[in-house]
């Protein structure tokens, strides 16, 4: 094992949590509000083909990421109106998004592109060194300068959600509505609006996550792409105690075990790749299974909130 | 005094049923103004209607002379309308300082400001004697200091009036008195205060005028210094007597269940039992009367071995009770209406006919092997005699026990509890929330049960039932019995006045 090995290890490792950094962050803000969602994964399959359709069709990746997050938005949308107006049981909601979105996903797909056709591949957003001009050579020039933009906007959001959860009166009052939605109705917080509001940042961030893997991660959309990253999102929320920061290292710390099965497959012979591609979903239970007891999230989690009545 | 708060002539009603009906109300500034009912006499939904969480069907709500519509939480906060509520609305996860904070409109700003918010809210504290520690978590603090939070919440955003729901039911003697300081010091600056209350002595220390309310009209309002505990109680409770409709036995058989000296959680005054002796003799129906939440909940649990007591002995048809376990009891032949019939008495997805067998799987009439295989048949010609017998008006003996009306599901539970034909049934407000009809149901199934020789330990905050199907009446007040009488002529005066605590 050498320095190139370590540091490209790093540098696959940051690339490799930027999705998981968007996806936990849609999972974050809508448990905040008291909304459990368990369908990321089928949020991010939907913007990860809308957001290579669109990148494909105009040639521009920020477009489709874009587009990503407006679908996601759209999606969310039906889990919003179920369990926020109706009431329904989120988990039921959440699996049955997980069950739609990649279903729709890839209906889309084979009606645009019919079936058995070859692969079409987009190009992917370039780095920031590129747009710059420059070609780092250090290792630390190329971790903060060789990476697309959608890595930075990953950090300025986790920054961002910290400052806002923590430092403002609108945060505080979000955090309430997921700890105990009637208590903040008496004090003249919109628990409604609240709930939406998560509701349509969750579905923009897990559309972006989506979309990330088919504009800055791999050059094409297939089916199940997301391979649970929408799951181990929710884990890293749990890893993270439902703090920004938490979330941050925990997604590092997967985005890590991911990046590191790709270079253990590549460098070894003999043993099946398959036992290496385990590695990042082995993490995920074991961490899950070694913090899984206390939990400590927000008490109004997965309970709908009904206005009194008599 | 000037006036702050008045209502006139406003109603709530739900379908049919009013909820409010024509109350006037006044308040005062700098006055302590107790209302004063039983469960279910519309004291909370009159309040609800003042901090807009209900609207009122009828009447108009003046402020200040103004006549105001209050059609939200948010819109009672900003015309100075603050309660506390009975079970506190804070967020436990969060800090004091954060909880008082919430959901500010009052500043400018996109960030919090602590220091100069900390500033505000601790001359407030200062001001009307409130100590609180505002770093620290809601877990951290006790239950009194989580009330001079709520307290002091409403006082920051502005409050003139504050509503203090059953305050003092969750606190100590202790935090009662600091409590009492702290209501006399709001008043003193010209705060007034609604103090909703069903604890004749504490009402009687700190209120200025009390108003009564029963079956959700207001019976009258008096100034403190001009009335006593057992008018207060007799307004409370009095209505015209009806006769009973049933004999009285007034010697009964041999006794069933015997409590001697019985203490549970004895320093509790309203979740314990503090020496209470009792019995129960075969063919007598004792009704146990006192206002809600004096320890009636664990005696009909401690009587049904759902609660082991701390001390003293209870004998079951003459012989010592060495363990109490419900199962036990059953075998003992102890049959138990429960107080809540959703949560205890049935179970809400199974069908009629599943939950009249519930407590007789076992039986080798209805099963092979003790229970591991039903015999389906038996089960269901069972339940179809009983469904006729107690006249259970379901869609079949398949529906779901949750989609029956109240009255249905009691009757449901009194065929499973009484076919068995037990020793000792204890009914727990059997007929709360039920209609006419369906109260004179369970009154006579009570009545013929007693005929039976079975023993009957009614506990009821209705004091009607109480007179009326009760052979021997008990009162219960602050967990301990304050009174036997003779359910025959029964002397409504002294009945009252134990109730109150005298």
């Amino acid at each position: 094992m050498d320095w190139e090995f370590i540091s490209n290890l790093l540098l696959a490792s940051v690339r490799m949590a930027t999705p998981l950094i968007f996806l936990a962050l849609a999972e974050l803000y809508s448990q905040r509000a008291g909304l459990v969602h368990i369908g990321l994964e089928g949020l991010a399959a939907i913007g990860s083909l809308v957001g290579f359709l669109v990148s494909l069709i105009t040639g521009s990746p920020l477009l489709g990421v874009a587009a990503g997050a407006a679908v996601g938005i759209l999606v969310n949308m039906i889990y919003a109106y179920a369990t926020i107006n109706l009431c329904a049981e989120q988990i039921v909601y959440g699996m049955a998004i997980n069950i739609f979105a990649p279903a729709l996903a890839s209906f889309i797909y084979r009606v645009y592109f019919g079936a058995g056709s070859e692969l079409v591949q987009v190009a992917l957003m370039r780095s920031l060194a590129a747009i710059l001009g420059v070609t780092p050579q250090s290792f630390l020039l190329k971790l903060l300068l060789d990476q697309p933009p959608m890595v930075y906007l990953a950090y300025a959001l986790v920054l961002f959600t910290a400052v806002y959860f923590n430092r403002t009166k609108s945060g505080l009052n979000f955090k309430a509505v997921g700890e105990y939605p009637k208590a903040s109705a008496t004090l003249g917080i919109n628990v409604i609006g609240v709930k939406y509001a998560a509701s349509v940042i969750c579905g923009a961030l897990a559309g972006i996550g989506g979309a990330y893997l088919t504009t800055c991660y791999a050059t094409t959309y297939t089916d199940g792409n997301v391979a649970g990253r929408g799951f181990i999102a929710l884990a890293a929320v749990i890893f993270g105690r439902w703090s920004a920061g938490g979330v941050l290292l925990a997604c590092l710390f997967f985005g890590f075990c991911d990046a590191l099965q790709i270079r253990l497959q590549v460098g070894s012979y003999g043993i099946p790749y398959q036992f290496f591609q385990m590695i990042p979903y082995i993490a995920t239970v074991v961490v899950l299974a070694l913090i899984g007891m206390k939990k400590a999230g927000p008490k109004g989690v997965g309970k709908p909130y009904l206005r009194e009545e008599r | 005094m000037d006036e702050f708060l008045r209502m006139e002539h406003v109603s709530k009603r739900f379908g049919d049923f009013y909820a409010n009906r024509d109350i006037n109300l006044s308040i005062r500034k700098g006055e302590v103004h107790t209302l004063l009912g039983e469960n279910g006499a519309g004291k909370s939904t009159l309040m609800n209607v003042l901090i807009g969480l209900y609207q009122p069907t009828e009447g108009t709500i003046y402020l200040n002379g103004q006549a105001v519509r209050i059609d939200s939480p948010a819109q009672a906060v900003r015309l100075g309308i603050g309660m506390v509520h009975q079970h506190f609305m804070l967020v436990e996860a969060m800090t004091v300082f954060e909880n008082i904070i919430l959901g500010d409109r009052n500043t400018k700003g996109i960030f919090i400001n602590k220091e100069a918010r900390k500033k505000e809210i601790l001359e407030l504290a200062e001001r009307y004697g409130l100590d609180v520690e505002l770093d620290k978590s809601i877990t951290e603090i006790a239950v009194g200091a989580q009330q001079r939070v709520e307290i002091l919440k409403a006082l920051y955003r502005g409050a003139e009036l504050l509503i203090l729901d059953e305050p003092s039911a969750a606190l100590t003697d202790i935090e009662v008195e600091g409590l009492f300081k702290i209501m006399r010091k709001l008043t003193e600056e010209g705060k007034s205060i609604i103090f909703i209350s069903h604890k004749m002595r504490e009402v009687l220390r700190i209120s200025d005028r009390i108003t009564i309310l029963r079956a959700g009209e207001v019976v009258t309002t008096l100034e403190r210094s001009q009335t006593d505990g057992q008018e207060l109680a007799n307004l409370m409770i009095g209505r015209e007597l009806a006769p009973s409709h049933y004999g009285k036995v007034e010697d009964p058989g041999s006794p069933v269940i015997q409590l001697r000296s019985v203490d549970y959680h004895k320093d509790s005054k309203h979740a314990g039992l503090n020496g209470v002796s009792l019995t129960v003799g075969r063919g007598e129906i004792v009704g146990i009367a006192g206002v809600d939440g004096n320890g009636q909940s664990q005696l009909a649990q401690v009587v049904t071995g759902v609660l082991t007591p701390d001390a003293g002995e209870v004998d079951m048809k003459g012989s010592k009770v060495a363990q109490f376990t419900p199962h036990g009891f059953i075998l003992e032949s102890v049959s138990h209406i429960p107080e809540d019939r959703n949560k205890m008495g049935l179970i809400g997805n199974m069908s009629v006919k599943d939950n009249i067998v519930l407590k007789s799987t076992d039986s080798p009439e209805f099963s092979s092997a003790r229970g591991y295989h039903l015999k389906k048949k038996a089960i269901r010609d069972y339940a179809l005699k009983m469904q006729e017998k107690y006249d259970i008006r379901c869609t079949s003996i398949e529906q779901e026990t949750r989609n029956l009306s109240g009255g249905n599901q009691q009757k449901v539970i009194l065929a499973r509890e009484l076919e068995g034909h037990p020793d000792l049934l204890v009914a727990v407000h059997p007929t709360r929330g039920l209609d006419i009809g369906a109260t004179r149901f369970v009154h006579d199934t009570m009545i013929e049960a007693r005929d039976k020789g079975c023993g009957v330990l009614l506990i009821s905050a209705d004091f009607d039932e109480i007179l009326e199907v009760s052979d021997r009446i008990v009162v219960m007040f602050e967990g301990q019995i304050m009174g036997v009488f003779s359910g025959k002529n029964p002397p409504i005066e002294e009945i009252s006045l134990a109730m109150a605590g005298k």
